[in-house]
């Protein structure tokens, strides 16, 4: 339906972005927690509008913005990683000092980008929502601004992240002048339609394909990510993590899918996207082994999940690639909350030295991480399992057994870093003195929802499952 | 077709040769005088990398702010009267942003040069 309804869920978030960076001037400095309670207030509006539109598909600008229950899902999902970092973020800004209310405002403005990333089917207007997100996240890495390492990461962050928009940008360039449109449905037609496709055709969706590998941190451009991680505010991070790499990976569903159903000379983008899971699998487990920063492990983590996710992506499963990224979510959000609680005025606890004998110390931080770290590595009866399960299961089905085989080596590699942490916890003496903050009620509300997650979508996903199906179907 | 490829294979390898040919031919042999700053043969007074006030930098930001955003007043002036009300409700959303970044600017003190 045509409407201006379609507009609303954006509106609503740019909006109050707006709002919170001119109260941020106004208010006191002492009274600045309000921000993050108007923020997250703004963003359950925005998650209950988007509840409401649920089977509406309304649509908007010619339909270059469509709500349809794909958009909404994942705006869904991001409005809900959003919410957890503004939780995460209340104390910890204090803490840290992190640069005050630009937080909450640029946060919101990352996660309006990406959720104009995932309403729309037109590429042009993805790369814009790109953009937004992208500028924002290039700011919000450096607002530490007193470390030296955060400056670092953004001016890292930036100059890679420009470089790998260009490439976007020419790629998009080739594609038009291929089919004349940069409409997805459009482009995917001209794939399906030409006898004789053009090689600029091929190469411009490689470049595109490149020009959001570099936000999802896969393989070989995947440089950025682990500096980027570490040297960005903690919650920042964990935003980092999920946001970015699930609207991309939308938007790789709405190109990819109904491309492999048609494209009979899809041979070489299936071939490229093949190597580059392959690589992302063993790169990112391999490397993390070597690593001693639990958020630089938790970087490489992320890498090897994307790669798992291409997995998904190449055996044309849509609602395991969807149900994993939900899961990875909680897990995820749930192992950098656990990272976020081991910290006190000035200083936070990151070397694996520090995790020896936490566990013991603080018992509900302890058990919590294990779980997610368990549910990342894959164990039953979290989410990862089942939904590693999922993916490499469909895998199987189209035939792709020699990736399934090196994922799951892969996986299995991946055990060894995620149970490292858990043994520092439990089973090593503590070598350094570490006392943190224990009164953190937000950051405890995120610990206990992640782990109702990952247990529900472990234990009895049925009812996401259905909500993913239905979201899916229309792609 | 093919002789302007050649063309152009044979001015960007040239390009290129001329590039790396100094860093394969030249002396790589390095010591303590040749690696420290060189400042007119007198010792260096300061170091290289110092503090510079970046209110200048603020004034680009500005500029584009008020002078860049602003131009777009002009087309839509032009247009204004084929899209009617439509066109007012976008310049409109349009003014909004740009005064909430006037109203952040000026309480951040942007635009107090001292």
């Amino acid at each position: 339906m045509n409407s201006f309804f379609a507009l609303f869920p954006l509106l609503i978030i740019v909006f109050i972005a707006l709002a919170v960076l001119i109260l941020e001037v106004f208010l006191k400095r002492e009274n600045r927690d309000y921000l993050a309670y108007i923020s997250l207030v703004f963003l359950v509006i925005c998650a209950f509008v988007c509840i409401q539109f649920w089977n509406k598909a309304y649509y908007y600008f010619d339909g270059n913005l469509l709500l349809d229950q794909f958009a909404l899902f994942f705006t869904f999902i991001l409005l809900l990683s959003t919410g957890f970092v503004v939780l995460l973020s209340m104390k910890y800004i204090s803490l840290q000092d992190v640069n005050y209310g630009e937080f909450y405002a640029l946060l919101l403005l990352a996660v309006s980008g990406a959720i104009i990333m995932v309403s729309s089917p037109d590429l042009l207007v993805i790369i814009l929502g790109l953009e937004v997100l992208s500028i924002s996240s290039y700011a919000l890495t450096g607002l530490k601004r007193k470390d030296e390492l955060s400056s670092e990461a953004a001016i890292k962050y930036f100059l890679l992240g420009s470089f790998a928009t260009a490439f976007l940008l020419f790629g998009l360039a080739l594609l038009y002048g291929a089919s004349h449109s940069t409409g997805i449905p459009t482009i995917i037609r001209y794939f399906n339609t030409e006898a004789d496709l053009s090689l600029m055709a091929l190469i411009g969706l490689g470049l595109i394909v490149i020009g959001f590998g570099f936000k999802i941190a896969l393989v070989p451009f995947h440089m950025w990510t682990p500096d980027v991680y570490q040297g960005a505010p903690t919650p920042i991070t964990a935003f980092f993590s999920v946001v970015p790499k699930a609207a991309c990976f939308a938007i790789f569903l709405r190109i990819f899918y109904p491309f492999w159903k048609t494209a009979f000379d899809s041979q070489a983008i299936f071939w490229l996207l093949w190597g580059i899971s392959v690589l992302t699998m063993v790169v990112g487990n391999l490397v993390a082994l070597r690593q001693t920063n639990v958020k630089r492990i938790l970087a490489y983590s992320s890498i090897a999940h994307a790669g798992y996710l291409l997995v998904a992506l190449l055996a044309q499963d849509n609602s395991s690639l969807v149900f994993y990224l939900t899961v990875y979510l909680f897990m995820n959000m749930g192992a950098f909350a656990a990272v976020i609680a081991l910290s006190k005025k000035d200083k936070e606890y990151l070397e694996l030295e520090d995790y020896s004998g936490i566990g013991f110390k603080y018992p509900w931080i302890g058990v919590t991480l294990s779980i997610f770290l368990l549910s990342l590595a894959g164990f039953p009866p979290t989410g990862g399992f089942l939904a590693k399960f999922y993916v490499f299961s469909s895998a199987v089905r189209q035939g792709l057994v020699p990736l399934v085989i090196i994922g799951v080596l892969a996986s299995l590699i991946s055990v060894y870093y995620y149970l490292r942490i858990i043994v520092h916890m439990y089973m090593r003496e503590p070598s350094r003195e570490v006392d943190i903050v224990v009164e953190n009620p937000a950051l405890f509300l995120v610990l206990f929802l992640c782990l109702y997650g990952v247990l529900q979508l472990g234990l009895y996903p049925r009812n996401i499952l259905v909500l993913i199906n239905q979201a899916v179907s229309l792609l | 077709m093919i002789e302007l490829f050649l063309v152009f294979l044979v001015f960007g390898f040239l390009g290129a040769v001329l590039i790396f040919m100094n860093k394969f031919l030249g002396p790589t042999k390095t010591n303590p005088a040749k690696e420290s700053p060189f400042e007119c043969g007198s010792p260096y007074l300061q170091e290289g990398i110092n503090p510079f006030p970046i209110k200048f930098y603020l004034v680009a930001f500005l500029f584009l702010l008020f002078d860049i955003e602003v131009v777009f007043f002009f087309p839509w002036a032009l247009v204004f009267k084929e899209m009617g009300t439509t066109a007012l409700v976008i310049m409109f959303a349009y003014m909004i942003v740009i005064v909430m970044g006037f109203i952040y600017a000026w309480k951040k003190g942007a635009f107090q040069w001292e």
